[in-house]
């Protein structure tokens, strides 16, 4: 395509060259855009207008009412709400020192680390959520807060240690030195040196780190049950239980996206940030 | 220095390492909701599910077309977007904030939009196709249809990803070469093909292996829009693990399927890993 195309573009004077290229991204954008802004003039139909969603002009925050009646969906709010609040902070608190040895040690210990944590990113889900069922149930902690919190810390060290790893890559440790001759701890140089020169980069994980518990299905699917459910599996199964009430789950859907879109329009520079590997 | 990793590997190997040993001895036992006496039976599980024609020739296939194809479409769009949008533009940062949203989007809620797109009675896809004239399909009860939707779905979650981390690479790379080739005259084709690519190469090699490894084990996309139908036609690896465990209850042999997938992988990705050092290094 790019040999048929790049001679026509040559020839094409640069106002249209500039024309074409704005034509191509405002295209892109919509396709990307689409699903979602379907998504959401489906959740503002009445339940009667919702099979001709692209004719008819009535609407109404009804369906929104509606789904906040349904105290399950409410309950699912709130637990994934704490639970991704939770989830945040103690994974956080966990790999932002798991990255930090990565970065600062060298040595047997450190690539042992490194490379147990390759593997285990590699390791499917279901490979040990399937069996965690049954050590949450054997524990006592099925499906309640810390059934869920633990296992899902516990999934983000791998990726997150990597991640932090890279940010501390980036930060001239000669600072740390200075602090170490100057007297500091190696803790002391950890928590009052290289700990607040990595602020952007807490920042980055901790909205990434939100973003995916909040979003995150197989976990919550496999280990929680009627005393704690949460808004990805209460969706799904709204797909199989009212699957013809497509205003309602659009109305609860983009609900859920609202923190989502807050969150990241709020932390986007972080974002685009912590993307980048 | 080993209290800074002392809390992540204590929880690691609680929560994974310690389940993952319990569903490797559970693999090899008769282990049933009907019969919860776990008996010994070796290696049975794992020739059963070998052997299986809906593993061995639905579910693994499935899973290697999705990973190929989910990873070498999100890739080439995600490319040909980058390469667009390397230059200054005004709004710039409005498409980057497009861009960004499927990414925001949870893959459940992204596959129940696209199930309603493609709903056969009133979805807007079929409502489109049938005012142009063409007729529409009933996406979700055919096989290769139903599949074509999984890919597109996980394509749109996707390529912004890509999009975003190539344009990362694109703008760390050097002015000079691209300065030599314009001065010389050379198509943007050219330029594309021997200049920008050959660099860009690590790049490309690490979102590529990355990306496939979290594509093997795609599981909400495909639960949420087709549960694997129909007739267990478009499940993958890990749906084959759940539906045996959770539905059919034999916790034994979805153990089996579940660590067989993972081998699978583990081979998989340190080869991965292998290729990735090797082009980086060059």
């Amino acid at each position: 395509m790019g040999m048929v195309l790049q001679p026509m573009f040559a020839r094409m004077a640069p106002g249209a060259r500039r024309a074409f290229f704005s034509f191509a991204v405002t295209g892109v954008c919509l396709l990307f855009a689409f699903p979602v802004l379907w998504l959401i003039l489906t959740s503002l139909r009445p339940e009667s207008g919702v099979y001709y969603v692209h004719r008819g002009t009535e609407l109404t925050l009804g369906n929104f009412a509606e789904v906040l009646r349904n105290d399950r969906i409410i309950e699912a709010f709130a637990n994934s709400v704490v639970i991704a609040t939770l989830a945040t902070v103690f994974s956080l608190m966990v790999t932002v020192s798991s990255g930090y040895m990565l970065s600062r040690f060298h040595g047997p210990l450190a690539r042992t680390w490194f490379g147990s944590i390759y593997v285990f990113r590699c390791v499917p889900y279901i490979s040990w959520v399937l069996p965690l069922y049954f050590v949450t149930q054997s524990w006592g902690i099925y499906d309640t807060y810390l059934g869920l919190l633990l296992p899902h810390i516990a999934v983000h060290i791998c990726f997150f240690s990597w991640l932090m790893k890279g940010f501390f890559d980036g930060i001239d440790p000669s600072m740390e030195y200075a602090a170490l001759i100057d007297g500091c701890t190696r803790w002391g140089a950890f928590f009052r040196v290289a700990l607040p020169s990595a602020i952007p980069a807490i920042s980055a994980l901790a909205v990434l780190c939100w973003l995916f518990t909040w979003n995150e299905f197989l976990f919550a699917l496999i280990l929680t049950g009627q005393r704690t459910p949460v808004i990805t599996v209460v969706m799904a199964q709204f797909v199989s239980e009212m699957g013809l009430q497509w205003n309602l789950m659009s109305a609860t859907a983009v609900m859920a996206l609202v923190p989502a879109f807050a969150l990241s329009l709020f932390g986007q520079k972080y974002i685009v940030r912590g993307l980048r590997i | 220095m080993l209290l800074l990793i002392a809390p992540a590997a204590l929880l690691l190997l609680l929560f994974q390492v310690v389940p993952i040993v319990i569903g490797a001895n559970a693999s090899f036992r008769d282990w049933t909701l009907s019969n919860p006496k776990k008996t010994w039976i070796g290696f049975s599980h794992y020739v059963s599910v070998i052997t299986d024609p809906a593993f061995l020739q639905v579910a693994l296939p499935n899973t290697f077309l999705f990973m190929f194809a989910s990873v070498m479409g999100a890739l080439v769009i995600g490319l040909a977007l980058a390469v667009l949008l390397n230059r200054r533009f005004r709004a710039q940062r409005l498409v980057q904030t497009m861009l960004l949203l499927p990414l925001m989007v949870a893959p459940v809620i992204a596959a129940i939009m696209i199930r309603w797109m493609f709903n056969d009675q009133f979805g807007i896809v079929n409502v489109i196709l049938e005012a142009i004239g063409l007729e529409g399909q009933p996406w979700m009860a055919q096989r290769w249809s139903a599949f074509g939707v999984i890919l597109l779905t996980d394509i749109w979650l996707w390529t912004p990803w890509f999009t975003l981390l190539l344009l990362a690479g694109l703008q760390s790379l050097p002015r000079e070469p691209f300065e030599a080739a314009a001065i010389d005259g050379t198509t943007p084709w050219r330029v594309f093909r021997h200049l920008t690519l050959p660099m860009l190469r690590p790049v490309i090699v690490v979102c590529v292996v990355i990306r496939s490894i979290d594509a093997f084990r795609t599981f909400d996309i495909v639960w949420t829009l087709t549960g694997g139908g129909p007739a267990r036609s478009t499940e993958l690896f890990s749906l084959y693990a759940y539906v045996d465990a959770f539905l059919k209850l034999d916790f034994g042999r979805g153990s089996a399927a579940a660590i067989i997938g993972g081998l699978i992988i583990l081979v998989v990705g340190v080869a991965l890993y292998r290729l990735v050092d090797r082009v980086v290094r060059v």
